[in-house]
């Protein structure tokens, strides 16, 4: 009998830290409208326009590892007509696995005590300290990394935090960037959609909801 | 490659030369002919005596370029290598700042206020452009008034950092020369310890690339030039810096080195800019590039330019980023500069003042995680 109201309290228990914390499990279009713009987070030029964004290690958002920047692409063969910013998510207990824009899959282990994991960033060279700790209402992931991944590079200090909605379609993404010689802070909306990755965005990139 | 050295009459010494190493072999005389085969080099060699030989034969020049990394039958050599030396012992030396707001000779310049300025925003020493420190001759007066208040203010004037073509076209050439000259005059005058210039383009701009500024033309016109100026400033102290770019002849270390040599002066210094030497097959492998460039250079930087880049293009598109953000390896660089007696380091091509700061708070950043001292302290930034 003790046993199983042993058993029956640790269910209760887990079913309850599950309830309490956020699931982000799902397919999620960008909103523009209501987003900031994505400063680049990998290349800090200082003599030409800067290039489209491209993520660092930690980074969940913008281009794949070595992809093209936009202005790239644009500039180049292959043009393409504007698609609907995706980010599909699948979360469960220890992880979060996030496929961004270019399929490119991110994982987060997801620990309460936010212990730091070493991961190797885009560049194969240098490493990344992340931390991926899931609250009550908020996921938060900090992330330590030279800024171009490179040796001798300056340190950066990421921290994203998601928040759902009340009604769990809408997901908040605020990102703060810190180097000695900049701070940066920037919002991303994003909410919930069926549609698949590499949906054109005819409509001027209005979500249906 | 196959030279010969050194012939005597038990055999010869040749130079195998592969990649960036060689090694001496002695071989017979009859072996190296025949290993020459039969060409009109070994006709011409049969036909001279030993001391001719000895006479005609180049020294061998290393090559200039880092050696492999994955292997000498490996075709390429740009990624860079597992586990790279890289030392972070800081050295004793204070770092002095510079950036490229440089110091005036306009006449009613206040000099207190100008250095204070320079103080506060953390930049402790100062150089001036030659064609704006030229165009007035300082009357002594306020040469000792400008000295009293570098002095004063802890301001370190070290430079002229000179415009012009030294090997360009026609008659330019000259009268850059002049200028070079007339700025080492300048610098004498002034208590200032170098001026700054490089060997320039077969072009009249400096820093446009002509097909034959790797041409033996192109070096013999860098040499000579250099020779006119040492020759007509012949008892100055002053200190010749050259800027190795890569538009010109000297672009990269090991030209560098050569040239002092071949000028046989001991005031030409380098100074240097190792984002001026950065090719395609180097841009990631820059801590092996600086590692070899401070110490092929040792004991001739005259001082440094602090710079960074990223390879962003489909060309060899390297394009200036922030300092401490690209792929400089701003640890390893600072460890080497502080290992330099009364080293400078000159922040420049950026956009704006603020670009400056930023700069600015990268390297002390840098510097502080590794130990390496800053002189001066850099306000603290606006929230």
């Amino acid at each position: 009998m003790k046993k199983q109201l042993l058993m029956l309290g640790i269910i209760f228990t887990a079913t309850v830290a599950m309830a309490a914390t956020p699931d982000f499990s799902g397919t999620w279009a960008r909103d523009n409208a209501n987003s900031d713009p994505v400063p680049n987070q990998m290349y800090w030029m200082t003599r030409v326009a800067p290039a489209a964004p491209r993520p660092a290690a930690g980074t969940v958002l913008g281009a794949a590892p070595g992809a093209a920047p936009a202005a790239a692409r644009a500039a180049g063969g292959g043009q393409r007509a504007p698609q609907l910013t995706l980010l599909t998510i699948h979360q469960d207990a220890g992880t979060l696995h996030v496929i961004d824009p270019q399929s490119t899959i991110h994982e987060y282990t997801l620990v309460g005590d936010g212990s730091p994991h070493t991961k190797p960033m885009d560049t194969g060279i240098q490493n990344a300290v992340v931390t991926a700790k899931l609250q009550a209402d908020s996921l938060v992931i900090e992330t330590t990394e030279p800024f171009g991944g490179m040796p001798g590079n300056v340190a950066a200090k990421i921290k994203e935090v998601w928040s759902l909605s009340p009604d769990g379609k809408t997901l908040t993404i605020t990102t703060t960037r810190d180097i000695p010689a900049r701070h940066q802070e920037y919002k991303e909306v994003y909410t919930r959609t069926e549609a698949q990755p590499g949906t054109i965005c005819s409509d001027g990139c209005i979500v249906r909801k | 490659m196959l030279r010969p050295a050194e012939i005597g009459d038990e055999g010869c010494h040749a130079t195998h030369e592969y990649g960036d190493s060689f090694s001496t072999m002695t071989i017979s005389r009859r072996k190296f002919f025949r290993g020459a085969g039969a060409g009109a080099a070994a006709g011409a060699l049969a036909a001279a005596t030993p001391s001719q030989l000895v006479a005609q034969t180049p020294k061998a020049p290393k090559a200039a370029g880092l050696p492999p990394v994955w292997g000498e039958d490996f075709l390429y050599q740009w990624s860079p290598p597992e586990n790279v030396k890289r030392d972070l012992t800081p050295g004793p030396n204070i770092i002095r700042l510079s950036n490229s707001s440089d110091i005036t000779n306009r006449e009613g310049t206040d000099y207190d206020a100008l250095f204070k300025t320079m103080r506060a925003a953390g930049w402790t020493a100062c150089e001036a452009a030659s064609a704006g420190w030229l165009a007035r001759t300082m009357p002594d007066s306020e040469i000792t008034e400008m000295k009293k208040q570098l002095k004063a203010n802890d301001v370190y004037f070290y430079n002229i950092h000179c415009a012009g073509n030294i090997i360009a076209p026609g008659s330019e050439a000259e009268q850059w020369q002049r200028h070079i000259i007339d700025a080492i005059h300048a610098a004498d005058a002034c208590g200032c310890k170098m001026v700054l210039t490089h060997t320039g383009s077969m072009y009249p701009g400096r820093d446009t690339a002509h097909p034959l500024n790797w041409s033996k033309e192109a070096w013999e016109k860098s040499v000579n030039a250099l020779k006119n100026i040492c020759k007509a400033t012949a008892g100055s102290k002053i200190l010749v810096g050259i800027e190795p770019v890569n538009t010109e002849a000297i672009n990269n270390p090991w030209a560098m080195k050569r040239l002092r040599e071949d000028v046989g002066d001991s005031r030409i210094v380098c100074g240097l800019d190792i984002t001026n030497m950065v090719n395609a097959g180097v841009a990631f492998r820059m801590t092996e590039l600086m590692n070899t460039t401070f110490e092929l250079l040792n004991g001739m930087i005259g001082y440094i330019h602090a710079k960074d880049f990223v390879w962003d293009g489909m060309l060899p598109g390297l394009n200036w980023a922030m300092n401490g953000t690209g792929n400089m390896d701003y640890e390893v660089f600072l460890a080497h500069i502080s290992r330099m007696p009364d080293p400078i380091m000159y922040v420049e091509f950026l956009s704006s003042a603020e670009e400056y700061q930023q700069a600015q708070r990268n390297i002390r950043a840098i510097a502080e995680k590794i130990g390496v001292r800053i002189h001066g302290t850099q306000q603290p930034q606006q929230a």
